[in-house]
């Protein structure tokens, strides 16, 4: 079996795990936050922010990003790994020349693309507000505002709504992980959440840890820091869109990228260690 | 092939149950062996080890102890599968998708050539009598749809081995007689086929061989007429014979130096006589509408 | 069964084995993770976890911490708001600080803040005490001191945080100027700002015409000698505009003609996307909000 045989398999198993996500529906919720994007900046109007209006509009847009985005990243891995156990599915697919790794590396391919449609189109909205306040903005205040500089940095916008993707990326791979050895739909969810949390708290231990003293606090604060991935890295939405002279440096970009697709590979390793020995 | 297509030997599986690991055997020491062009069935009421014996041979579950080989290839490795189709126990598949797209799916899965993909799935189609419905939703298809069409997803890269678990499962009667078909048609074919059921009577026809299983353990095992067959009995069947011929029969086999053992009135099995009715009518039918045609 | 093949010992196993896997992980990106950690914590300065924590309770703590300090400081903004438009100076001032604590980040709170206080709350307080044609002179200006430095001091914080934002730095020179008719300590905190980096070309000519509003004209005159040599040749620098007042000052020195300014005539560049040219200050839209 050559290698692109494998990845022929895979695409297949990722396209019809993706065409499931869209049938369950799992876009209306963009709908839903779209909506709520626009409502929200047109709420921003009434209180005459002057160009700050662009900042509650940015912050509002990246947090929904990142709260929904987390919820629809564990849920959905979730959702279609159990609609397979629980339908059989599995079996049928399994019963065929299929690796397990390839099985499962389909389904986490077909919900992180699921997450890169969720991810962009929730960017391209809240660029397109931002836009369109952006001209009034301009139109209302004048020269004023022209002169400063572009208001916005579109491209920021879209960096960090990959970021957040490779973020969703290593979440995903660590729901399928919790996947792999639970029996439920719901202890999935709840462990994921709960693993969710750690990471992206776990930087407080970690800032903590320098002024500890020795001892086992000090061990278990290492520990914690070392083996759970630092979510708070992709936390980086206020660094962009606005603050003109200090870009994120591409160094960062690379390593945040590095960091993400190693942790994703990893979970998605761990995830078939169990799931070679699950009983379907 | 010198190897048999499967070959079993020492089976046994246990299932730990709840965290304290409570211990469940399912399969115990199973020893079986099918042939190449032969059709198994594997009998035993339910929950007597039959699907877990299928999953094993699938390498889908780990055996606890013993071996299982698929033409030689342990079935540990993926390559094992390559030429095996699978029909599980109540199949279900992606709903959205009509029957077509699903089997043209599972083919591609297989990594039947795409230049082939096209007629193969024409073909198992035809085979398994669902080219009408083919284009529908698989969320509309009834029980017997539904099984026809896994047949279909199971046979459409040509295997040499096809194992089906439970395939006359809550399927009517006329469709069992078709699954029957196909499968002697494989067998025509020059393919394995594995089966299983509770339901004795109706693969009782079909296979070659037979295992019966009961809690896991083999409990018999061999071909189907050497299992039934009353070895030192006959039976004649007769039609239109008087009392006194009767009595002079009894007594030419009295003085041939046997015995009557029973007399007993031949009667069809009820699946017998339900098929042959439902062609009766539909023959009827037929008949009528090409009359109604021709007015 | 023996005590090692039993399952709760085969977990357990699982489990170390996996946490050894992702500490081993944990080891092997530290060398992409260290050095992205510090970009992005630059970025995040540290909290007054404990007030915080006072006013929010903790588990707004936990969403603060988590990741939505941004968005949580909005709100909080909006709601200053409309503490604002209830005139509850104590609340509204209690708010801002909570704000500004929360996420010391973005100018715009602090400078808002520091707007409301400076501005509209010395209004509330002399109506409140009876209006303006009722209150003594002494009184109102006793409050404007008062508001003023409170002010200061938020904006002194804000500089802790941003130490190079001329922003804040005209923030204060304009209260100076326009609360408190101070041309003295303003012309301080223009000269400031015209420092900084992203400081508008208007700085130091608002500090220039401070200087001679105060009479100090020599000193205007050498500032805005130099100012003259050393601005880019651009539109937005008004450099017209700074001979005129440098002719202006020659005239009211008197200095001798063989003495004056020689001024180097180039032609002017292309508009830069620097810095606007206002001759005016900007007019104060306090919090954003039309009156
Ligand atoms: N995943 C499993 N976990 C625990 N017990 C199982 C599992 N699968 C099957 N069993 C048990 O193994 C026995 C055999 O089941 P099965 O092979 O499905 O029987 P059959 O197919 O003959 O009806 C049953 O008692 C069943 O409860
Ligand atoms: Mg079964």
């Amino acid at each position: 079996m050559s290698i692109l045989d494998s990845f022929t398999r895979i695409r297949l198993i990722a396209g019809t795990t993706f065409l499931e996500a869209v049938r369950q529906k799992f876009f209306n919720s963009l709908l839903i936050i779209s909506i709520a994007l626009v409502g929200s900046s047109t709420f921003f109007q009434q209180f005459d922010f002057g160009t700050g209006e662009l900042k509650f509009i940015t912050d509002f847009g990246f947090g929904a990003l990142f709260f929904f985005g987390s919820i629809l990243s564990i849920t959905a891995t979730t959702q279609l790994f159990f609609y397979e156990m629980e339908n059989r599915t599995a079996l049928t697919m399994l019963a065929k020349p299929v690796y397990k790794l390839e099985f499962l590396a389909g389904k986490f391919l077909g919900a992180h693309l699921l997450m890169l449609s969720f991810t962009f189109v929730i960017t391209l909205v809240l660029s397109a507000i931002l836009y369109w306040r952006d001209t009034a903005l301009v139109a209302r205040l004048g020269d004023e505002v022209i002169l400063d500089g572009p208001l916005v940095r579109y491209g920021d916008v879209f960096l960090f709504g990959f970021l957040q993707w490779m973020k969703f990326g290593i979440l995903a791979a660590m729901t399928l992980f919790v996947a792999s050895f639970s029996n439920t739909n719901l202890y999935t969810i709840i462990v994921s959440f709960f693993l969710l949390i750690i990471c992206q708290l776990q930087y407080i231990a970690r800032d903590a840890y320098s002024g500890m003293e020795a001892g086992w606090e000090r061990f278990l604060v290492l520990g914690l820091g070392l083996i759970f991935p630092n979510f708070q890295l992709f936390n980086i939405g206020d660094q962009l869109v606005f603050d003109v002279d200090q870009a994120l440096p591409l160094s960062t970009v690379l390593q945040l990228v590095g960091y993400g697709v190693i942790y994703t590979v990893a979970f998605l390793l761990l995830a078939q260690v169990n799931f070679r020995r699950r009983e379907i | 092939m010198n190897n048999p297509a499967i070959r079993i030997q020492n089976l046994t599986k246990d299932f730990s149950v709840g965290i304290r690991g409570v211990k469940l055997r399912a399969v115990d020491n199973l020893c079986l062996e099918v042939g190449d062009n032969e059709i198994f069935g594997l009998l035993g009421p339910n929950g007597s080890g039959k699907s877990t014996t299928i999953k094993i041979i699938l390498g889908l579950l780990e055996a606890s102890t013993g071996t299982c080989e698929i033409y030689g290839k342990p079935s540990k490795q993926v390559d094992a599968r390559r030429s095996v189709g699978f029909l599980p126990e109540a199949p279900y598949f992606y709903r959205y998708l009509t029957g077509r797209e699903l089997v043209r799916y599972y083919a591609r899965i297989c990594m039947v050539p795409r230049a082939q993909i096209g007629d193969a799935v024409d073909s198992v189609i035809e085979l398994v009598g669902m080219t009408e419905a083919a284009d529908r939703r698989v969320a509309t298809y009834s029980k017997g749809m539904l099984q026809r069409i896994g047949l279909a997803q199971s046979l459409v890269h040509d295997p040499q081995l096809v194992m089906l678990d439970e395939p006359t499962a809550g399927v009517d009667p006329l469709g069992s007689a078709a699954i029957a078909d196909i499968v002697r048609e494989l067998k025509r074919r020059g393919k394995t086929v594995l089966l299983s059921s509770h339901l004795l009577a109706q693969i009782e026809g079909l296979c070659d061989r037979v295992a019966i299983l009961h809690r896991g353990k083999l409990v018999r095992e061999g071909r189907v007429a050497d299992l039934v067959e009353e070895k030192d009995a006959e039976s004649l069947v007769v039609e239109g014979l008087s009392a006194e011929g009767r009595a002079a029969v009894q007594a030419a086999i009295e003085a041939q130096g046997a015995r009557l053992a029973r007399v007993e009135k031949p009667r069809l099995s009820l699946d017998a006589y339900f098929l042959k009715e439902v062609h009766q009518r539909e023959s009827e039918h037929a008949a009528n509408n090409d009359s109604e045609g021709s007015n | 069964m023996s005590l090692l093949q039993h399952p709760l010992t085969l977990r357990l196993r699982r489990i170390l084995f996996v946490l050894l896997i992702l500490s081993l992980l944990g080891l092997l990106t530290r060398p992409l993770e260290g050095p992205a950690w510090r970009v992005v914590k630059s970025g995040q300065p540290e909290m007054n976890l404990e007030a915080i924590e006072g006013a929010l309770g903790q588990g707004l703590v936990v969403g603060v911490l988590g990741g939505f300090r941004a968005i949580l400081a909005d709100f909080l903004w909006i709601r200053t708001n409309t503490i604002w438009e209830r005139r509850d100076r104590v609340k509204m001032d209690a708010m801002v600080r909570l704000v500004t604590t929360l996420d010391p980040r973005p100018e715009f709170f602090w400078i808002n803040g520091s707007r409301m206080i400076a501005y509209d709350v010395p209004n509330w307080r002399i109506r409140e005490e009876g209006g303006y044609s009722e209150v003594p002179e002494a009184r109102q200006r006793a409050i404007d001191l008062e508001q003023s430095h409170q002010a200061f001091d938020l904006l002194d914080e804000a500089l802790e945080f941003h130490p190079d934002r001329a922003k804040l730095y005209l923030e204060k020179g304009q209260i100076y100027l326009n609360r408190l008719k101070d041309d003295a300590n303003a012309a301080k905190w223009f000269l400031q700002a015209s420092k900084q980096a992203d400081a508008p070309y208007y700085a130091a000519r608002i500090y220039a015409e401070l200087l001679r509003k105060q009479g100090k004209n020599a000193e205007a005159y050498t500032y805005l000698k130099d100012l003259h040599r050393e601005l880019p040749n651009v539109p937005y620098a008004q450099k017209g505009i700074i001979l005129e007042r440098i002719r202006e000052l020659e005239n009211t020195l008197e200095i001798p003609f063989w003495e004056r300014f020689q001024a180097v005539v180039e032609p002017v560049l292309e508009a830069p996307r620097k810095a606007p040219a206002f001759d005016v200050p900007e007019p104060h839209d306090h919090a954003g909000h039309s009156h």
